[in-house]
């Protein structure tokens, strides 16, 4: 697609970052990230609350007052003079986690439809696009078409929000806590369509979230973040045997790998990256077998 | 665009700890006051340069960098500067012939036109340094307490003062948040391909505007919360609250005082 498709889609070196740098209420949010994103990797970027983590993902599409050498988009500095930014931001998708903040119309249609015009596609193509991702989202398009934004429900909201950034085609998308504030029904219908998009498309996906229980399904690798450093980087297996250590910081794990910390006072060497029950189930047969 | 806060210093607590910081709240609001008034005052060059001296020096020892309220200042400097203008173009005052330096139809350029706008300007600095500095070192709990001790002997004609207060408090407290809010909403914006930071002064005010519905939905719906909360925890405004920490004025607190009116009388009549 890119004359440089060797490059790693987003690559961050050494990137740190302090809001409101040089005034007394400065406030260092990254200390020091860094790790590359291939393409058509699905990353989870999970860490406790303050970790950095949505200061790493506004970094993306260069939403900060970033410095140079530190973040780069398929092998380009996104902070070097000159850059366009315009097309980085219609290269990068993110869903932020409160869906609100990004709608800019007031009637569904138009605001799914806002990238598109912006990024200059006919009106033909455009409507093409806004029906095919409010579709695929499960908002019918002739029925939410000339909805009012504001009178949806949150979890619609946010559908629209993620439609909005489908109907970009953007090679990157990145969701932001994409299951915080929907009651468990709305965030299992978003997870299926997510594993859906997941599959479907030749997307990289970044998931951002404190919780790995979600994010396990969708990614196979995790980058641990914490007091805005990495402090784990690996396979999502690998990174689940040191489930001792995200449960101290406060990750959330997925209900198999709780069960196995647990089941660990009676079987010391089960092991702990077990990503759904029938796994943990199988081990413990083994381990019953035995016995 | 991005980091708006960095321009803002208005309604601002930025703790140093410094004895200003430390200062009865009560001590600090009357000496607020005294230079307030003194403000309507002075009506000399000289006034203002005392009066403003004095503000410096406040500013030196609550230890809050100048780079930090000078930067904050520029947005409502420039403001200021444009008003002046027009106030200095459209003198109203007599002005006798000798005194013009520059005429054209109705906009002219006098000594005495300088003159009034000069001091109209540093009252109008002078004023809002001053009550930005009382912002940027004293907390909001300090201010509010202040403000309802101060005012308490009203509680007893039926003015409401713990209301009132309140109402003044959130207001304040409302102006940070809202920044937050539009500068969240701007980056979201921004992410989505409306390009906030870039294009010339006057764009970038017009996009504003695309932020102004979401703003008051997020505003009204805050201000929901916040009155639910504060009904869930019972409170009831009055002068039957009572108060966990109790202040105290010291020596030194009264001394100052002393020094902001003695000054203040000086500037008023030099």
């Amino acid at each position: 697609m890119t004359p440089d498709s060797d490059a790693p889609i987003i690559e961050l070196r050494g990137f740190r970052y302090t809001y409101l740098e040089g005034t007394p209420r400065a406030n260092e949010a990254v200390r020091d990230v860094s790790f590359s994103i291939r393409r058509g990797e699905r990353v989870a970027i999970v860490g406790p609350t303050q970790s950095g983590k949505s200061t790493v993902v506004d970094s993306f599409a260069h939403l900060l007052r970033l410095k140079r050498e530190q973040v780069f988009f398929e092998g380009d500095d996104v902070a070097a003079p000159g850059y366009d930014r315009s097309a980085l931001r219609r290269k990068v998708g993110i869903v932020f986690e409160r869906p609100d903040s990004q709608l800019v119309e007031d009637v569904v249609g138009a605001d799914v439809a806002f990238g598109p015009t912006a990024a200059g596609l006919s009106a033909e193509e455009t409507r093409q696009r806004v029906e095919e991702s409010l579709n695929s989202l499960g908002l019918p398009y002739p029925e939410y078409r000339l909805r009012y934004v504001h009178a949806l429900s949150g979890g619609q909201r946010r559908r629209v929000a993620i439609a909005g950034v489908l109907a970009m085609h953007t090679p990157l998308l990145v969701l932001d806590e994409p299951m915080a504030g929907l009651d468990p029904r709305g965030q299992r219908e978003l997870l299926e369509l997510l594993e859906l998009l997941a599959d479907d498309r030749d997307l990289t996906l970044v998931v951002c979230s404190a919780s790995l229980d979600d994010a396990s399904l969708l990614c196979d690798r995790v980058v641990v973040l914490d007091e805005g450093r990495v402090v784990m980087d690996g396979p999502l297996r690998e990174v689940l045997r040191d489930a001792d250590a995200l449960a101290q910081l406060d990750i959330t794990l997925p209900e198999s790998v709780n069960g196995a910390r647990e089941l660990r006072k009676l079987f010391p060497d089960l092991p702990a990256d077990l990503l759904t029950e029938e796994e943990l189930e199988a081990e413990l047969l083994k381990r019953l077998d035995v016995s | 665009m991005l980091e708006l806060q960095r321009n803002v210093v208005f309604g601002q607590f930025v703790d140093t700890g410094s004895f200003i910081h430390r200062m009865d709240p009560r001590i600090k609001l009357a000496a607020t006051f005294v230079m307030l008034v003194a403000s309507f005052l002075i009506d000399s060059f000289l006034g203002f340069g005392l009066a403003l001296l004095l503000v410096v020096l406040i500013q030196v020892s609550s230890r809050i960098p100048s780079g930090y309220v000078l930067r904050g200042s520029a947005f409502f400097l420039g403001f200021l500067l444009f008003i002046l203008l027009f106030q200095v173009l459209f003198y109203p005052g007599e002005v006798p012939e000798s005194s013009y330096l520059w005429r054209w139809g109705i906009l002219s350029i006098s000594t005495e036109g300088l003159r009034s706008a000069g001091i109209l300007g540093l009252r109008v600095i002078f004023l809002y340094f001053i009550t930005t500095m009382l912002m940027l070192t004293t907390s909001l709990v300090d201010l509010t307490n202040g403000l309802e001790l101060i005012f308490s002997p009203l509680q007893r004609l039926g003015v409401p003062v713990n209301e009132l207060v309140l109402v003044f408090v959130i207001a304040i407290k409302f102006v940070p948040i809202f920044i937050d809010e539009v500068e969240r909403l701007a980056r979201a914006q921004t992410a989505r391909g409306v390009p906030f930071d870039e294009g010339g002064a006057f764009t970038r005010a017009r996009r504003l505007g695309r932020l102004l519905v979401p703003i008051f939905i997020s505003g009204f719906h805050r201000a929901d919360l916040l009155s639910i909360a504060m009904h869930t925890r019972c409170y009831r405004g009055g002068r039957y609250r009572t108060k966990f920490r109790q202040m105290s004025a010291r020596p030194s607190d009264w001394a100052i005082l002393a020094l902001v009116v003695v000054w203040m009388i000086m500037a008023w009549q030099a």
